[in-house]
Parts: C-alpha cells; sequence; structure tokens
C-alpha cells in the first residue's frame, strides 16, 4: 500500500482514523455481548436460562453490567500502591484492543477509486508486534496482582507470570510454520498463502498447539489458574473493583476476539472463504472461535499448577520444536513452491 | 493409548455439554411463577391454636431450648384457669435457620412451620415477630391435638375427666 | 471398713454406708428416688436394683436397703438388673400424667432424668390414669399430686425430720396420697423443703410459678442474707429479676435444707421502689456527680458544726467487704463517729459474745445436731435462726433433753418441729455440767452480756446468734476500730451529718441530723430521709462474703446483672427490641467499690482491694467450699 517514503494524503488519514473507529466500536460492542453471551450460553450448559430481565431476552444486560460498573466505588486498598494500582488494568485491555490492528478482518475493498485494504496497518511484521503486545499484557496481571498488597492477588498475579511467559513460548513456537510456509510476517500475505488451502489442512499440530496456548493466554478455564476463584478469591483482580474491574473483565473478552481472529487468520484462511463475503466470513470465524472458548469453559475443570506447566513445557514445547522440525524437513523435500 | 483416552474424555465432556445446550432450562420464572412447596416446607413459623380456639403454646421453653441460633425467647405467665401461657413470645426471623427443630421440640404442637417462604422485609426489625404476629386462628397441621385433654391437670375438663383418665381418688374411702 | 467390686472398680466403702452410696463416692450413678443423703432410704421405689454377683448376697438387690459388704461384687449393667430397673420405671410412670410442658419441676426432675437414664421412651400401657383432686397449700407451695410416684420423701422429712405433724400420707395401694386432712397453708417453718426434696413436679415454689426453666436460670452458689446463721443457698434469676432461693447443700453449715423464711421472704431485690440512681436532693444524677455533691457537703457540715460531727454507720446486713471498707471511708472524711449497729444492748451482746468466743468454745449446727444436751438462752430461734430449730430437733431425735432459759425464749418455737421442751429462768440452773457434748444458743437481741462470762466458765459449746447475717463480723471490726452503736453517738448530739451505708436507721433516730447521705439498695428511711443517695448492688448482684454466727466466714457470688428487670422495663407490653449493652439502672456498683470510689475522691490513699492486714486471707475464698472459720480473733489479739 503506502509506501514509507510517499507522505501519505489527508483521504487516506482520514479512511484509516475511520477504520480505526469502527474496529474499536466493533470489537468492544462485541466485548460487551460476548459477556453476555457466555452468561447465556454457560447458563444453557446448566439447564439454566440466564441473564434474561433487562431488556427483551436480556439484551440490555451489558447495558446494566457497565452502569453497574461506574457507578460503584473505586477502591484502592490503602496499603496497595495506588499508581501501579490504578495503570495495571489499562495495561492488560489496551495491548489486547491494540493487536486487533494487524488483524485483516476482510477482503480489500475499492472505495474512492483507491484499494482499501480491511486492516488498521499492514505492517511486515505484523506476526512480531502480536508476539510483542501480548508480552506486556503479562504486566497488566503482574502489577495489578502486586500493586493490590494481597496475599491472593500476589499469588495470581505470579501464577500469571509463569504461566503467560510458558505459553507464549509454545504459542510463538507454533506459529513458525506458518511463516515458513507464507514467507512472510505480514499476515495479509499469510491470509494470501492460505487462498489454495488453510494452513490447518497441512499443520494440524501447529493449529492445535497454538488453540491450547491460546486458551492459556486468556487465561480462560482450563487455564484460569491466575483468577482461581475457588482457591484465590479472584486471583491477580481480587482488591479491584468498579470499572477498573472491569477493565481487566472487558480486557479478557477483548483478548478472545482478538486471538480468536488471529487463531482464523493463521490457520483458518482469514477473511477467505466461498460465496459469502470475506467480513462475514472473518467474524463467523472469530465467533466460532468465541463459542468454543465458552463451551470448553462450560466443559472442563481448572488444571492443577503442575499439571499446566507439564503441559506447557514437557509437551507443547517439544511438540512445536519437534513440528517446526518436520515442516522444515518436508519444505527441503517439496522444493521451493510446496503449496 | 493414554493420550486417546484423555481426548476422548474431553471429547465425551464436550458432547455432554453440548446436549445440555439444546436441554429446556429448568428455571422456574420466580416472582411470575411460583412453585407451591410440600406442606411439610419449612419456612414461617406459626403458633397455633387448639380445636377449641385456645392457645395451644404453654410457654414451656422447650422450643428457645431446642433453637440452634437462639432466636426464641419468651416469658411464660399463668393465664386464667390455670392454663400456662405466653405472656410474652418473640422469634427473631432474621436470626432463624428454619431447621424446624422447634416445632420438633413443641410437646403440645403449638408451634408449626409453614410453606409461607416469602417473609422478606425492607427494614430487619420488622423480622422480629411478636407473638401477635406469629399467633394464628387455625390448628394447623393437627386439628385434632389439644394437650390440655390428655395432661390431667384440669383446665379444659375437671380432674379426672380427661382422656384415658380414671375418675379423681377419694382419699378418705376405706376400699383398697 | 468392707471392700466390695461396683463395676469392676473397686470400693473401699465406710460401716454401714449402703452400696447406693459406696457407688456414689466412685460416680457411679444409680438411679434412685425414696432414698435421699439427709433422709436415708425407705425401699419404697424400687428403682436402684443392681445385680450382686458373688459375696454374701447374690442375685437383684435394692442398692440402697443393702448394706455394703466385704467381698460384693455389684453390677449395675447386668442385663437382668437394667431390664428390672426399666420395668420398675415403666409401672412408676404408668400414672404420671406426662405434663412436663406445665410443670415447672421440668428440666430440674429427678423423675426425667431417671425415666431416660432407666431406658424407659415409649408408653405401652393403655390403660386409664389414676388422679387426685389436689390441695390449697398456702402462697408459696403448689400441689400436684397426678405427678406423684409414692416414694414417701415428703413425709419423711416433714414428719421425722421437721416434725411438722399437719402433713402425711394417706390411703393405701394405688390411692396413696400425701397432703393435708384439708386444704391450708402448711404450718412447718421448713415446709419449702417440700419443692426440693421431691423427686418430681408434686410440691413446687408457687412464688415461681410458671416462670422460667432450669436451662435459663441464672444461678450462683449464694448465703442467705436473712439471718445470722449463713445458710448456703441457689438465689435462680432470670431477665434481672429475682425468681426462687433453692438450698444448697453445706453440711458444715444447713445440710441440705434452708427454713421458709429465707426461702420465701419478700425479694427486696425485685422492689419496685429500689433506689437505683443517684439521687442528689431528690434529682436524679451521675454516681460520680453524687459523690461529689456528698463530700461537699460533708465538708460544709465540718465547717458548719466543727471537727468530728459526721458519723458513718454500717450495719449487719453490710457484707465483710464493706464492713472492712468502713473505717478507711470514714478515716477518708473525718468522721468523729463510726457505728456498725443500732442497739446499744445488742451492741454490748455481741461484743461480749466475740470476747467470749474461741475456735474450742463455739458451736456450728453440726455440733448442736450432735450434743447430748442443749440450753437455748434468750432467743426465739424461729426469728433469730431457724435452721438451728432444725439441728435442735435432730439433736433431741437422738435423746438430747432441750432447756430454754429466759422469758423471751417462747416454748411456741419449738412445738413447730414437734420437740418437747423444759423452761428454766436462768442460766446458772442449766445442768450443762453433768453432759458430755452440751450446747448453748445464745440469743443476742435480749441477752445479757454478763452471761457470757457464766457460759465461757460452763464448759458448753456457745452457738451465739448475732443479728444479721454479718453480725459476727461486724462485731469483730466494731471491737478492732472502737465503734460505738449509733443510740450512743446520737446520745451525745454532736452528730450532724450521716453517712448510712446499707443501715436501716428508723425514722425518728434520723430526725435531729440535718444531714443524711445513704448508700443503699433497700428502701429505707435513711435512703428516704437522705439528701444525698448513691444505689449500691443488691446481694445477688455483686460478689461479697459474710460471716456467720459461728464466725464463718463464706463468699457469695453474683447471681445477676444489676438492672431494671425485663418486666419492668414495660410491663404491659414486650422486653424492648434494640440492643443494650448494659440495663437502665445498671450502673451499680457494691457498697465496697462506691467506698473506694469515695476514698479516691476525698483524696485519701486507696486499698487494693476490700480485704488487707490481718484480713487479708478472706481475699481467696471459694464460694463453692466450706467457708472459713474465723472466730476467737478477737480474743487471741487481746
Amino acid at each position: 500500500m503506502a509506501g514509507a517514503d510517499v507522505i501519505p494524503d489527508p483521504m487516506e488519514i482520514t479512511l484509516v482514523i475511520a477504520k480505526i473507529g469502527l474496529v474499536l466500536l466493533v470489537i468492544l460492542t462485541l466485548a460487551a455481548y460476548l459477556v453476555f453471551a457466555e452468561r447465556r450460553i454457560l447458563a444453557w450448559i446448566q439447564d439454566r436460562k440466564g441473564p434474561n430481565r433487562v431488556g427483551p431476552f436480556g439484551l440490555l444486560q451489558p447495558l446494566a453490567d457497565l452502569i453497574k460498573l461506574l457507578t460503584k466505588e473505586d477502591f484502592c486498598p490503602p496499603a496497595g500502591d495506588r499508581w501501579l494500582f490504578f495503570l495495571a488494568p489499562a495495561m492488560a485491555a489496551i495491548p489486547a484492543i491494540m493487536t486487533f490492528a494487524i488483524v485483516p478482518f476482510g477482503a480489500p475493498v475499492r472505495i474512492f477509486g483507491r484499494d482499501l485494504p480491511m486492516q488498521v496497518a499492514d505492517l511486515h511484521v505484523g506476526l512480531l508486534l502480536f508476539m510483542a503486545l501480548s508480552s506486556i499484557a503479562v504486566y497488566g496481571v503482574a502489577l495489578g496482582g502486586w500493586a493490590s498488597n494481597s496475599k491472593y492477588a500476589l499469588l495470581g498475579s505470579l501464577r500469571g507470570l509463569a504461566q503467560l511467559i510458558s505459553y507464549e513460548l509454545s504459542m510463538g513456537l507454533s506459529l513458525v510454520p506458518t511463516v515458513m510456509l507464507a514467507r512472510s510476517f505480514r499476515l495479509s500475505d499469510i491470509v494470501a498463502a492460505q487462498e489454495g488451502g488453510w494452513f490447518i489442512l497441512y499443520q494440524p499440530m501447529a493449529f492445535a498447539i497454538f488453540l491450547v496456548s491460546i486458551l492459556a493466554e486468556c487465561k480462560r478455564i482450563p487455564f484460569d489458574l491466575p483468577e482461581a476463584e475457588g482457591e484465590l478469591v479472584a486471583g491477580f483482580h481480587t482488591e479491584y473493583s468498579g470499572m477498573r474491574f472491569g477493565l481487566f473483565f472487558v480486557g479478557e473478552y477483548i483478548n478472545i476476539l482478538v486471538l480468536g481472529g488471529l487463531a482464523a487468520t493463521f490457520f483458518l484462511g482469514g477473511w477467505q472463504g466461498p460465496l459469502l463475503p470475506g467480513l462475514l466470513w472473518f467474524w463467523g470465524k472469530v465467533l466460532a472461535f468465541a463459542f468454543l472458548f465458552i463451551w470448553i469453559r462450560g466443559t472442563l475443570p481448572r488444571l492443577r499448577y503442575d499439571q499446566l506447566m507439564h503441559l506447557g513445557w514437557k509437551v507443547l514445547t517439544p511438540m512445536a520444536l519437534v513440528n517446526i522440525l518436520a515442516t522444515a524437513w518436508w519444505l527441503y523435500l517439496a522444493g521451493s513452491s510446496p503449496l | 493409548m493414554r493420550v486417546i483416552d484423555d481426548m476422548t474424555a474431553i471429547l465425551t465432556g464436550l458432547w455432554t455439554t453440548w446436549k445440555h445446550i439444546l436441554r429446556r432450562p429448568v428455571t422456574i420464572q420466580y416472582p411470575e411463577e411460583k412453585r407451591i412447596p410440600s406442606p411439610r416446607y419449612r419456612a414461617r413459623i406459626i403458633l397455633t391454636r387448639d380445636p377449641d380456639g385456645g392457645e395451644r403454646c404453654v410457654a414451656c421453653y422447650l422450643c428457645s431450648a431446642a433453637c440452634p441460633v437462639d432466636c426464641i425467647s419468651m416469658q411464660a405467665e399463668e393465664g386464667e384457669g390455670g392454663r400456662r401461657r405466653a405472656a410474652w413470645f418473640r422469634i427473631n426471623f432474621s436470626r432463624c435457620i428454619f431447621c424446624g427443630f422447634c416445632a420438633e421440640a413443641c410437646p403440645t404442637m403449638a408451634i408449626q412451620m409453614t410453606p409461607d417462604y416469602e417473609i422478606c422485609r425492607r427494614d430487619v426489625m420488622d423480622l422480629v415477630f411478636e407473638k401477635e404476629d406469629l399467633l394464628v386462628e387455625h390448628c394447623g397441621k393437627d386439628p385434632e391435638y389439644n394437650f390440655y385433654r390428655h395432661a390431667g391437670i384440669g383446665v379444659t375438663q375437671p380432674r379426672g375427666e380427661g382422656e384415658g383418665e380414671k375418675p379423681t381418688v377419694d382419699v378418705r374411702g376405706l376400699m383398697p | 471398713m468392707p471392700k466390695l467390686i461396683i463395676d469392676d472398680i473397686a470400693v473401699e466403702a465406710a460401716e454401714g454406708v449402703s452400696v447406693l452410696e459406696a457407688a456414689k463416692s466412685v460416680g457411679i450413678t444409680i438411679p434412685h428416688f425414696c432414698w435421699h443423703p439427709a433422709l436415708g432410704r425407705a425401699g419404697a421405689c424400687r428403682v436402684c436394683a443392681v445385680k450382686l454377683l458373688d459375696g454374701p448376697v447374690k442375685g437383684i438387690q435394692m442398692s440402697c436397703m443393702l448394706p455394703a459388704q466385704e467381698g460384693m461384687v455389684v453390677s449395675t449393667t447386668d442385663p437382668e438388673a437394667v431390664a428390672l430397673r426399666r420395668q420398675v420405671i415403666e409401672w412408676l410412670m404408668i400414672n404420671h400424667p406426662h405434663d412436663c410442658p406445665v410443670c415447672d419441676e421440668g428440666g430440674e426432675c429427678q423423675l426425667q432424668d431417671f425415666t431416660i437414664a432407666c431406658g424407659h421412651g415409649t408408653r405401652r400401657f393403655v390403660g386409664p390414669k389414676r388422679t387426685h383432686v389436689n390441695q390449697e397449700l398456702g402462697p408459696y407451695i403448689s400441689h400436684e399430686m397426678n405427678r406423684c410416684i409414692q416414694c414417701y420423701r415428703c413425709v419423711r422429712f416433714y414428719q421425722e425430720y421437721a416434725g411438722g405433724s399437719d402433713f402425711g400420707v394417706m390411703g393405701s395401694a394405688g390411692k396413696v396420697y400425701y397432703g393435708r386432712f384439708e386444704s391450708g397453708q402448711l404450718e412447718s417453718p421448713f415446709s419449702g423443703n417440700l419443692v426440693d426434696i421431691c423427686p418430681t413436679g408434686v410440691f413446687t415454689d408457687k412464688t415461681a410459678r410458671f416462670r422460667a426453666r432450669y436451662w435459663d436460670y441464672d444461678m450462683a452458689p449464694s448465703v442467705c442474707p436473712g439471718c445470722s446463721v449463713g445458710c448456703n443457698i441457689t438465689p435462680v434469676a432470670r431477665y434481672r429479676e429475682l425468681l426462687k432461693i433453692v438450698a444448697r447443700r453445706n453440711d458444715m453449715v444447713n445440710g441440705w435444707f434452708i427454713c421458709d423464711r429465707g426461702r420465701f421472704a419478700p425479694k427486696g431485690v425485685n422492689a419496685p421502689s429500689r433506689p437505683r440512681t443517684s439521687l442528689v436532693d431528690g434529682v436524679k444524677t451521675g454516681r460520680e456527680e453524687a459523690m461529689d455533691a456528698l463530700l461537699r457537703r460533708l465538708g460544709e457540715v465540718a465547717e458548719l458544726y466543727g471537727e468530728g460531727s459526721i458519723a458513718v454507720v454500717g450495719s449487719t446486713r453490710l457484707s465483710q467487704e464493706g464492713a472492712t471498707l468502713l473505717p478507711l471511708l470514714a478515716e477518708s472524711i473525718s468522721a468523729g463517729a463510726l457505728s456498725y449497729g443500732l442497739s446499744a444492748a445488742e451492741s454490748r451482746a455481741s461484743s461480749g459474745a466475740i470476747s467470749m468466743l474461741t475456735l474450742e468454745n463455739g458451736a456450728s449446727i453440726a455440733d448442736v445436731e450432735n450434743a447430748d444436751c442443749i440450753a437455748i438462752y434468750e432467743s426465739d430461734l424461729r426469728e433469730e435462726g431457724p435452721m438451728l430449730l432444725l439441728a435442735v430437733r435432730q439433736a433431741w431425735r437422738r435423746g438430747a433433753p432441750v432447756l430454754l432459759v429466759g422469758e423471751n425464749s417462747p416454748l411456741e418455737q419449738v412445738r413447730g418441729v414437734g420437740i418437747e421442751a423444759v423452761q428454766l429462768h436462768y442460766m446458772e440452773e442449766a445442768p450443762l455440767a453433768i453432759f458430755e457434748r452440751p450446747v448453748v444458743i445464745a440469743g443476742m437481741r435480749h441477752g445479757d452480756p454478763r452471761v457470757m462470762a457464766v457460759l465461757d466458765r460452763s464448759g458448753a459449746r456457745v452457738a451465739c446468734l448475732f443479728p444479721g447475717p454479718n453480725g459476727h463480723g461486724a462485731a469483730l471490726l466494731c471491737a478492732e476500730h472502737g465503734g460505738i452503736p449509733l443510740e450512743e453517738a446520737l446520745a451525745k448530739g454532736k452528730v450532724k451529718g450521716l453517712v448510712a451505708v446499707e443501715a436501716d436507721i428508723p425514722a425518728e433516730l434520723l430526725a435531729g441530723v440535718p444531714f443524711v447521705a445513704s448508700l443503699d439498695w433497700r428502701e429505707t428511711a435513711a435512703v428516704q430521709a437522705a439528701s444525698v443517695v448513691i444505689p449500691t448492688a443488691a446481694w445477688v448482684e455483686c460478689d461479697g462474703t459474710y460471716v456467720n454466727f459461728e464466725g464463718r466466714a463464706q463468699r457469695f457470688s453474683r447471681v445477676m446483672k444489676p438492672g431494671l428487670p425485663i418486666k419492668e422495663l414495660d410491663p404491659a407490653c414486650h422486653p424492648p427490641r434494640i440492643h443494650q449493652g448494659d440495663p437502665p439502672g445498671g450502673d451499680i456498683l457494691p457498697s465496697w467499690q462506691v467506698m473506694i470510689e469515695m476514698i479516691r475522691l476525698a483524696g485519701e490513699k486507696v486499698p487494693d482491694g476490700p480485704f488487707s492486714g490481718s484480713w487479708a486471707n478472706l481475699t481467696s475464698l471459694d464460694p463453692e467450699g466450706e467457708g472459713e472459720v474465723i472466730r476467737g480473733r478477737c480474743r487471741r489479739d487481746s
């Protein structure tokens, strides 16, 4: 698209800002309704009805939750580190939102006589940016727990740190074969490389590792050890209330959407699909991942801490390494254009 | 293979929960839709009357002794005709755990539990029920029973004329 | 000392003791109704069956009737004995009306306990129950014959132990009836013990009828304030109201029983007119302000009338704690006179008594019971110490002659306990010297102090009946600190300010005193006349000590918190709903603590506690113990 040496024209800037606004709006609304959807689906799994009181079918529940969270007391533990305490929720939510900048969420459209990619920023190191941002998200958990000055929060954040660092490794390694197949870090290139066949077909093992790793990255059941309400009250966000808790909470759901989008991009052909427009295909895949996450939450129990570490270090990481070697071997045998 | 077994276990779990998603919820929409509890349901406590309309409660203090949370207090006094009755009788429903020990301990069937579970109040002091709040105008679950007909102390009938009693002994009689 | 084995436990029983008592001595309770430690056995209830496996007798035996003998092997748990006890209790219960919910004995009923203990739970007998007509036995005891199980305890106590003649047993077989020939108040001054002694609810305390249950009682070991005998009692309170009084066993003092006066006398503790707030000129104030006002006005009195115009007056009902602090209070406010009593005659008699009494020549109730001759000198025991009358009867039952000496020893007093006595005019006429264990009971109310010397020489043990529950202690302190009776102090005309500490001073004595202050829990004439009133805690509301007639210091414990009874807060309606830490009128201190506060306010050195110096050994008295005999200390000192 626009080269680095070309001064972008105002039209382009306007379009980019419009895209950012649109993405923010969609992501935040979806995240809010994902909370609602999770509560309803979990209720169905448990033969209940779920929230159905606010508005028709309970559809205004997210709004009610928002009002409740906003009007609650903004409390900081007296012995806590005030600044870090207030900073941590933002550190958790912002990287999650920022990651979406690199996700191509639809086929490029032609508007005002120019090709407009459905992607906020098509970086040529997009995959690396995603890895970097997911590492920053660790700070939200770590600082939130530490600044609370509470034993439960500290234990939760310690667990969170160990878990996120461990699973980031297997997540990153599971993406290497994708890059090897697409021969690019650029996400639009990865999507384009899957025109002939989704990478899930070539790399089912990498997909499986990536799926388990992003579950752990989201701190979702069965990997919710940092929160572990049965053991640590609420883990790293025990001391949070009101909208600061809300930021942690929303951050988790944005993470689901973002990681679902990335999983779709890396393994399921991104926005590509027959008959239907690219936007629908992409968002359909994202929501399917979201449903899978909720479904798993309604099914599986929490892992023990040693089981978590065992799975990460002794199963997923070696498997990902073997998978890289196997892919390299296969690429070597198949020659320059395997696909 | 352990891995296969584990995977099957996870997938079986997912299949089970999937089936439940499609099942009809068991939820009852409470304020609109109400469940009718069994007559033996243990909720709001009442003080019943005997078939003759007298208070069954003799303020024997057994319910307050049985109460594990000490929510019952009373003061006994002598009423008309030698009846023993409660001068005041108080149940603090904000403490009551509806265990039913009081009703079980009651020797005169006076204190009984009803299925009326809707006893929330805005002010916690309104949950302290006094005797006049507890006393009802019916016999509750044992419509026939009247303690004083069996107790032989001559309150509802002259001494020696109650159920299963011989006429009073004539201490001056010479017959063996 | 026969040795026997009961339930695999080796027991060494005293000579002549029954198997039941031997078992009791090692903590094995065999159910029993007719046997009572003070009355012995009757063999009437048949519920104490045990099986003898080996020894001089074998098979099922009644353990209360069977003296413990060498080599017995007793089983209380043998199936045969257990079955017999269960069957016996079952037929004891066939006529019982099962009216426990309306019975005041419920919860403290031996019949309930032993029915459960014997394993009888469900009534199998379907026949009708026999019923009885009750009698009206006066204002103190209610009668409910339907509950009777014919153990004969009541009549054995009433006729044999207490010598009453108006109550007995009538009829036979299933018609046995315990009562009087016709309704009417029981005449014996010890009839209240029927309530304690009845194992079930035939006799219950009418004054506490339908008031509370055993598990709700506020109870503590206490001492009766009725007279100088100092019987051990357990007052029973509920909702800050004294309900009734029950006898408490102390073999060194009253044994198992108390008199009706101690049990049923009006309970002033509950009186609505009792002072419960401090008053200055009839206006309610706080305690601190009242004390300030009291000290200020005493200062004004001293300024106006000169030094020594103030008198501090205690009494014989003031606890030993208060009585010991009284001299310190007098010193701190520069009082000119200290008195522990009003009457000069009584005071002389008391001081004569304490200077005569020694550890050896003082008589306890046990000495009276074991005496072989008893002389009652110038005393009506019905007034001065009813329980001694019961002890005199026990001595008389063993053959001791009873002599009534002096014109103030009426013959009617011994008729109440069914004994005969000889009346004499002078102490010197009594032939005490020919007996081995003679005891003289001397009243202080009319006694002549000169006779004390006669008694001292006679070789008899002497029981001096001091006025009031702490008369002996007050007399000791009076001698120690040079107190004078109030009559004498007032006669000199110098007393213009008077501080009465729990003192019952008649209005005519107070008439000439311009300033009166009173520390009391009773509404006495002094309280009514006082400009400054500071309420004190009644005996059931605080710990304290009384020294009884024989010089036995006994500690009593707090039974209930001071404060308005719930009944009085709102008699028509329900008790208050709002929780309060301290009840209204509950900010009351015992008199000795009030005195310490006053000494502090007066700027004097405050003692650590009520007892110091030679009295310090009273600090560690055990309320459940036998007490400590301190008589004769005056004589030792001099």
